[in-house]
């Protein structure tokens, strides 16, 4: 294929500011998808995504367009998520493109994830084109978005395309723009071929498929390839494109993106980042790869049933195919036996993992309470991190305990900042600086502990704003605050999966409020259950479950058997989802209780 | 301990052949108002297809019957209300059941009756027929919880009755009573115990209050109206029944089921052994010949049903039959435990299980068994059974579950 005539763009946005919805329609206007195959948010396709109407996982698309000038085009698109959690699958989607649609919605306007993509897509130096979305609505102010993209990129606002994805209004000319101002791809057809493994998925028939931005050379179909830093050697059993379905092809070229289907198994022999090359004449050097994604929050994932332990194994390893940013490894509690302690980019990232795992794998995840990476300073000077509280050493031998700091940027209308600013206070945060970014919004900027950041923060911005403000993050240092170990003891034994690390000024208020709690998330034993919290040796709040007196069926006749079998059998089912620590069972929401210590049920 | 007549048949070798005695039960599918907790399969306003049904119940009796005259231990009218039927219809019904089967002389036939609904003439009539035990629903004896259930009698309705049903010469009278209702304090729960045994009867059921799906008072709850009951409370309304009723002279054999001895319901009986029965009339369940079986509920489409039968079908369904279920030897056993351990003197006997499935109890149920007695629910005791401990009897889904 000829360089000249191929484009690669991803679109970028704020959540829901409309990038599925425009991919729809330039899937639509180039003949990509039939009418009959043609439903919402298309390239959506994972259940969890449908189900949601968001996009978690980027996917790659390539269609043809005949542009007015003639000329026949190739054009690969790939739809990126907006959620601030998945911003790792934005920035490797970018690699793998010349351009970049920035779609701001024209009844918001910019948002903190606007701004964070836009500022990815320049680090790599993409082609912008900046799409006003939604102008169907009566709400859309098309015109003055337009203008706050010119302040804000200094892109004339003439140049800013006013479409509508939902009514397709507008959008050929997005094609036409990409056509006339993304540059081609500018890779040496003629030097030994290179491609970079920007995402990956796992096919049961056809092992690990990588998705590849070729940018030198070309790969044959029959070709022995290798993958660079895995070392590994493979006869490919496909080379194909995306259309949007799998579709084989005989090469793939410098410039295209495309999927290599690899017959691998596991993700330590094809890593997302790693660069294919040809196994006779490759390249001597590899593309620069990514960045691992850094995780913020840590929880432990525990098999419901023990004897689940190799199946959650195989579907976290597969799900890693599946999710770049991932990490995990093995983790054993006293209490829930054997787990991992897996790594995410924020509790939405988390909630999804668990989801997919229940699902896609048809298991029953127990998941505790999530928890940032800590430093530990100890006496004898060592340093050392740690991604759950169980793994502090004893409170003696601790000089400090450090926490996770980050920035963060709230885009809010000005009438919010009221609630905002006793919101991150309450929070512990510190303000940074207020400026308006148009005449009736601010951004603000704040510096927040993570672990306050995790616990509810989000919602509660959400609804205090109604709404209205966005949030962006990142990290910003360690600093040591005076943090103790809250440990929690359930039938006078600790449990280690509900021990939390927290500020000593509120470590008195926590375990009093998560005693309660748990007194009241934990169901009544045959025995009376003492629940307590304790910090070191100092019990801080203390609560007895009354044991259970009552739980019988008054009746039972001739007629009555099966319904009562049923009942009985629904009562045995609910008892099999509770985990067992000690002789208490406890069910999985007391895990996550921690979360919600203050909601006012 | 107490031994209840007809203990020992529970060792015959098996439970489903034809000459293996039944238990009849006759579903009256007919109440006069329905009861605000109510969950049974019967139906208000629909008397003027009374006597059409009964005629198709006793036609439903001649075509399971069949001309095999298997024998019969006992017969039972529950409903709905029986005692809203007249007495020549109940005969009527009553004589094919004699037709059809061999009733042994003697032969316990119980009629459920509301308070009520019955007078010193029907009563002479039901003696006359043949009826010998009849259930009195008392429920309770406080204005206020009878008008929160929604019955149509009063206090002095019970009173009229069980004193003419003496009269009349009936022997065996049981009451029902419900406790552990939404606001019911233990004060008011002793008075109805009290009022009762005051009445003199030969057998209790005290049912705590369930509260079933799609009812008035269920609703009621969900709206925040009407507080659910305190099952505490309810608990200690148990304990305290249990020590009122034993120092009255009577004897617990089922959770929730107490009587004078020589008065067990016979019938009942049946069905905490695991026994077969028949199951005749409109939603009636039935269980023999290794088949639970449900008729259709409603009267109407059940008269149909039985008047498009011209001959007998497999025993023991009839046309009537909507469910039909073939219970395999696992879920047998699983029965016998779930039924039996609600039996609180007599449990299950090992050597019964034994002669039954050729199964040692222990080799079946073994780690279930030995987890309940160490959680000190159940309790082996010297002459070779299970059974729920005291504290048992109150946490015996526990128990349950451990077999289904
Ligand atoms: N009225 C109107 N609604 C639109 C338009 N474009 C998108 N929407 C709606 O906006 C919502 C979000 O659209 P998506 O296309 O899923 O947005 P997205 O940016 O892909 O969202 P994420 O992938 O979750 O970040 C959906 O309900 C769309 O139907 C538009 O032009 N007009
Ligand atoms: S009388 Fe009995 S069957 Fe009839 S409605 Fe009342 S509780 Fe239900
Ligand atoms: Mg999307």
């Amino acid at each position: 294929m000829d360089q000249s005539l191929i484009r690669n763009f991803s679109i970028i946005a704020h959540i829901d500011h409309g990038k599925s919805t425009l991919a729809d329609r330039l899937l639509q206007i180039t003949g990509t998808i039939s009418e009959r195959d043609m439903q919402e948010q298309v390239l959506d396709d994972m259940e969890l995504e449908r189900e949601r109407g968001v996009t978690i996982k980027a996917s790659a698309v390539r269609m043809t367009y005949t542009a007015s000038d003639g000329q026949t085009y190739e054009m690969n698109l790939i739809d990126t998520p907006g959620h601030v959690d998945f911003s790792y699958e934005v920035s490797r989607a970018l690699q793998a493109c010349e351009g970049a649609l920035l779609v701001v919605d024209s009844t918001q306007g910019i948002e903190a994830q606007t701004l964070a993509n836009l500022y990815m897509a320049l680090e790599q130096d993409l082609e912008l084109i900046a799409i006003v979305n939604k102008t169907d609505l009566p709400a859309a102010r098309p015109d003055d978005i337009a203008q706050d993209i010119e302040e804000l990129i200094g892109l004339d606002a003439l140049d800013v395309i006013q479409v509508s994805a939902k009514t397709g209004s507008n959008v050929e000319q997005v094609l036409e723009a990409i056509v006339r101002q993304v540059p081609p791809p500018k890779g040496d057809s003629s030097a030994p071929a290179r491609a970079l493994i920007f995402d990956s998925h796992y096919d049961s028939y056809k092992g690990v498929v990588a998705y590849v931005r070729v940018v030198d050379g070309v790969f044959h179909k029959d070709d022995m390839l290798r993958l660079m830093s895995s070392g590994a050697d493979i006869l490919p059993i496909e080379l194909g494109i995306f259309s949007p379905n799998m579709r084989p092809v005989a090469s793939l070229s410098a410039g295209e993106v495309g999927y290599i289907a690899t017959g691998l198994k596991t993700v330590r022999e094809c890593r997302v980042g790693d660069t294919v090359t040809l196994y006779h004449n490759g390249a001597a050097k590899p593309l620069p790869g990514y960045k691992q994604a850094k995780p913020m929050v840590f929880a432990g994932f525990y098999p419901s049933d023990n004897d689940d332990y190799d199946d959650l194994r195989d579907a976290l390893e597969k799900l890693q195919l599946n999710d770049a940013s991932l990490v995990y490894q093995p983790e054993t509690s006293q209490a829930l036996n054997f787990g991992f302690r897996v790594g995410f980019l924020g509790l939405f990232h988390m909630e999804i993992v668990q989801e997919r795992l229940e699902r896609e794998y048809d298991l029953d995840v127990l998941a505790t309470a999530p928890s940032v990476e800590y430093q530990v300073l100890l006496r004898s000077g060592d340093v050392f991190t740690i991604t759950s509280p169980a793994e502090l050493p004893d409170e003696s031998t601790i000089e400090e305990i450090r926490e996770p700091w980050m920035v963060i940027e709230v885009f809010t209308p000005e009438d919010f900042i009221g609630p905002i600013m006793d919101l991150v206070t309450g929070k512990r945060g510190e303000y940074i600086s207020m400026e308006y970014i148009d005449r009736t919004r601010v951004l603000l900027k704040y510096k927040i502990p993570l672990a306050e950041l995790i616990v509810d923060f989000y919602d509660r911005l959400k609804s205090g704003t109604r709404g209205y403000a966005s949030l962006d993050y990142h990290f910003d240092e360690y600093r040591a605050e005076n943090l103790v170990k809250l440990d929690v003891l359930v039938n006078k034994q600790p449990v280690d999966a509900l021990a939390m690390i927290v500020h000593e000024d509120v470590a008195y208020h926590k375990g009093q409020r998560l005693v309660s709690k748990l007194k009241r998330l934990i169901p009544r034993q045959l025995f009376e259950v003492p629940i307590q919290a304790a910090v070191g040796k100092h019990v801080i709040s203390r609560a007895n479950i009354k044991a259970l007196r009552k739980d019988v069926l008054a009746k039972c006749y001739g007629g009555d058997v099966t319904r009562k079998k049923k009942l009985l059998e629904k009562q045995k089912k609910g008892k099999k989802r509770l985990k067992m620590i000690g002789n208490v069972e406890v069910p999985q929401e007391a895990f996550m209780a921690v979360l919600r210590l203050d909601d006012d049920d | 301990m107490l031994l209840l007549p007809g203990a020992a048949h529970t060792a015959a070798p098996s439970y489903h052949a034809p000459d293996v005695p039944l238990a009849l039960y006759l579903h009256i599918p007919f109440c006069r108002t329905r009861c605000t907790y109510c969950a049974f399969s019967t139906y208000s306003g629909l008397s003027a297809l009374i006597p059409p049904y009964m005629d198709a119940l006793a036609h439903e009796i001649q075509l399971v019957g069949g001309g095999l005259k298997r024998p019969a231990h006992t017969v039972y009218f529950g409903g709905g209300t029986p005692s809203l039927i007249p007495a020549a219809l109940l005969g009527h019904v009553l004589d094919r059941c004699r037709d059809m089967f061999v009733l042994p002389p003697g032969a316990e036939i119980t009629l459920e009756a509301n308070p009520g609904t019955v007078d010193d003439t029907y009563l002479r009539a039901l003696r006359q027929i043949g009826v010998n035990r009849l259930s009195v629903g008392m429920q309770s004896a406080n204005a206020d919880e009878l008008k929160l259930f929604g019955r149509c009698h009063r206090q002095d309705d019970v009173h009229s009755t069980v004193h003419t049903a003496r009269r009349v010469g009936f022997t065996n009278i049981n009451l029902d009573l419900i406790y552990g209702t939404p606001h019911q304090t233990l004060a008011a729960w002793q008075h109805s115990l009290d009022t009762a045994l005051g009445l003199d009867p030969d057998h209790f059921s005290l049912y705590s209050l369930g509260i079933e799906e799609n009812t008035p008072i269920q609703r009621q709850i969900a709206l925040g109206t009407l507080a659910f009951p305190d099952p505490d409370l309810a608990a200690d309304m148990y304990e305290w029944a249990a020590s009122r009723l034993a120092a009255a002279g009577f004897e617990q054999y089922e959770i929730s089921n107490w009587t004078r001895p020589g008065h067990a319901s016979q019938h009942n009986l049946y069905y905490w052994r695991n026994l077969p029965y028949l199951g005749l009339g409109a939603g009636a369940h039935g269980y023999a010949a290794r088949i639970r079986y449900a008729n259709i509920a409603h009267p109407a489409a059940y008269i149909e049903c039985i008047a498009s039968q011209p001959v007998p079908l497999e025993f023991p369904c009839s046309a009537a039959a909507d469910t039909i279920n073939s219970v395999d030897r696992r879920q047998a056993m699983a029965e016998t435990m779930l039924m039996g351990m609600r039996l609180t003197v007599e449990g299950v006997s090992l050597d019964a299980f034994r002669a039954r499935f050729g199964h040692d109890l222990w080799s079946i149920y073994g780690a279930e068994l030995d987890r309940l007695i160490a959680s000190g629910l159940v309790e082996h005791t010297a002459d070779a059974r299970v059974r729920l401990t005291p504290r048992g009897r109150l946490l015996g889904n526990r128990v349950f579950i451990e077999f289904v």
